[in-house]
């Protein structure tokens, strides 16, 4: 019903009820003044029954809009929308109908409102679950992460950069950074990329952690936002020492092997090059010559050797021809090559007799130079007149056969012991004691441990001498070889 | 040449050998020395025109035995060529401070080692 059919209905009731109570009213009027009048009798009764009926007719009309109010009143408090007793023209009912179809109108719209509510809520969850996740992500990173706002406040700082920067990147947020991060270097690059504008800067930062020096790649970005204007700056930091170790344990390297490789080379380049020139005055010097050439043109080899051969058991290359051997005899072999060398600075090596069932399943060129390698070592590091012995041992048990080197020599202090057989690592204290690369340990590890299934073990006194020796399983049960 | 001598210092014995013929094929009087202790002896006792000392040696290394030579006023003046198998294990200030007076990477050739020992006594003559 629209507006305009509820003031006509609504201006018809109130005629009717305002000629009743003009009715009324006259009744009265007449029975007050009909002793002064010659109307017959009856008509002031006539009178007053029609203004009783009126007064009636009126007093239900009232009863039954404040009837149809009060369930009407009910019904809305009940939240029901829908009125049956509108079924006549009275206002009220028309009152009631109006109210009814507002009433729908109304809930359609909550009911419209509750679902875009819904709505947004399930988007607002969802847009906070994938805020959380993200902020999970950055939490997971391992480098390093900070992010800051325009005023140098931070946003987001995630574990690893707790660690780095040791602060509580809970109660961190909204904080300037200069209070929580105690970096001078990093907060003041933090402020210069965003008041400089650049898009990125990369910069190397050394921060102390745990008692050692890191370095860290660090990586600067500026955050523009929809107009484009700066509205923080987000800081990577990547720990590179690691990176920096090795580089350096590389440049190491290049630089003793270019130096292993240069001596020898110096020997032949020279003596080459006195025989061009006549300077060997007779066939034993030519001869003389010549043998130093030989020998250390093999020397350069052997280096080159020892450098290929982890090279390619690193890499998995390294062509393996094993079969069963006596441990004894490659022993004994060993101890033959080196004792020339032994007897020059007049060291003792002691071999113990051969232990009877010592086979193991081998590549004998390998085992032989992992042997030889432990007995150079021993006798380089052993002053004049020291002494080494061989030790093997079997454990049957274990399947498995122990060899061990100990020399009365210089010994390594307690903190280098664990490096000894890490590539390119030379002792510090002992490289005044001769000269060295720091591969042949490492070949020792390489040989026993990645091609044997072995292991490697040291220990050493410093002053007093070192044991250097290796572990490898036995050969089970297959045929013993009867060359070595 | 004959009554100039010069020490030679090495641990690799080839080397020392090697420089040794050709200087004394050439007139030099050559003292050889397998490390630091034994050639800061020697010098001390001899006195050599020119000491030819390898770099990096056991026990002492080139540049410990030229520190050495320094504080000793005998030796003190002693010129100094280091053979060297990194060129650029010396850096100027280093030559200057100590007073290295020449620098020769190996692989060298012994004419170089000759040509250089010339130049020095000829320099050091001159002075």
């Amino acid at each position: 019903m629209n507006t305009k059919n509820y003031s006509l209905a609504f201006r018809r009731y109130r005629f009717v009820h305002i000629t009743c109570y003009v009715v009324l009213f006259l009744s009265f009027g007449l029975c007050t003044i009909f002793p002064m009048t010659t109307m017959p009798g009856y008509v002031p009764i006539l009178v007053g029954l029609l203004g009783i009926a009126a007064l009636l007719w009126s007093a239900i009309g009232w009863i039954r809009i404040l009837r149809n109010l009060e369930r009407l009143s009910e019904n809305l408090g009940k939240g029901q929308p829908g009125l049956s007793i509108a079924r006549d023209s009275s206002p009220a009912s028309i009152l009631a109908k109006q109210c009814t179809e507002t009433m729908r109108n109304s809930q359609g719209k909550i009911e419209e409102s509750t679902e875009r509510q819904n709505d947004i809520s399930l988007k607002f969850q969802l847009v906070q679950k994938q805020k959380h996740s993200i902020e999970q992500i950055i939490h997971t990173i391992r480098d390093a992460v900070v992010v800051v706002d325009s005023f140098d406040r931070i946003v987001l700082a995630n574990s690893a950069a707790e660690q780095v920067f040791r602060f509580s990147a809970q109660t961190a947020p909204s904080r300037p950074i200069s209070e929580v991060i105690n970096h001078h270097e990093f907060v003041a690059m933090m402020s210069h990329i965003r008041q400089s504008k650049l898009p990125h800067l990369k910069h190397e930062l050394t921060i102390e952690k745990e008692d050692e020096k890191h370095i860290y790649d660090c990586i600067l970005s500026c955050i523009r936002d929809e107009q484009q204007e700066i509205s923080g700056v987000v800081a990577v930091l990547h720990d590179i020492t690691r990176e920096k170790e090795v580089s350096q344990m590389k440049n190491d390297f290049v630089s003793h092997v270019s130096h292993e490789l240069k001596t020898p080379l110096a020997s032949i380049n020279a003596y080459a090059e006195m025989l061009v020139d006549g300077e060997a005055q007779d066939e034993e010097a030519i001869r003389q010559f010549c043998t130093v050439i030989q020998s250390q043109a093999q020397r350069l080899n052997r280096l080159i050797e020892d450098i290929l051969n982890i090279s390619r058991i690193e890499s998995g290359l390294i062509k393996v021809d094993k079969q069963n051997l006596s441990m004894a005899l490659l022993v004994r072999d060993a101890v033959e090559m080196i004792t020339s060398y032994a007897q020059e600075k007049n060291i003792t090596v002691h071999n113990p007799p051969a232990i009877l069932y010592d086979q193991v399943y081998a590549d004998k060129d390998m085992i032989s130079q992992v042997i030889i390698n432990l007995l150079s070592n021993a006798v380089k590091y052993t002053r004049q007149g020291g002494s080494i012995s061989i030790d093997s041992q079997v454990n049957e048990a274990d399947g498995i056969i122990r060899i061990s080197v100990t020399d009365t020599g210089v010994g390594i202090p307690p903190e280098a012991v664990d490096h000894v057989f890490d590539k390119f690592y030379r002792v510090e204290e002992n490289k005044k004691v001769a000269k060295g690369t720091g591969l042949g340990l490492n070949l020792v590890k390489q040989i026993v441990e990645k091609v044997h299934g072995g292991r490697v073990f040291v220990s050493s006194e410093v002053g007093k001498g070192s044991t250097f020796g290796f572990e490898i399983p036995m050969a089970a049960g297959q045929p013993v070889t009867t060359k070595a | 040449m004959a009554d100039k001598k010069i020490l030679v210092v090495d641990d690799e014995i080839h080397i020392v050998q090697v420089v040794a013929i050709k200087l004394r094929n050439n007139g030099y009087q050559v003292y050889t020395a397998e490390n630091g202790a034994e050639a800061l002896d020697l010098a001390g006792k001899e006195r050599p025109d020119v000491i030819i000392s390898d770099y990096q040696m056991p026990v002492m290394t080139g540049l410990e035995l030229v520190e050495n030579l320094r504080k000793k006023s005998e030796t003190a003046e002693i010129p100094v060529v280091m053979l060297t198998a990194r060129g650029f294990a010396i850096d100027d200030q280093q030559r200057e401070s100590l007073k290295i007076a020449a620098c020769l990477s190996k692989p060298f050739s012994p004419r170089e080692v000759l040509q250089c020992i010339e130049e020095v006594i000829g320099h050091s003559a001159a002075a």
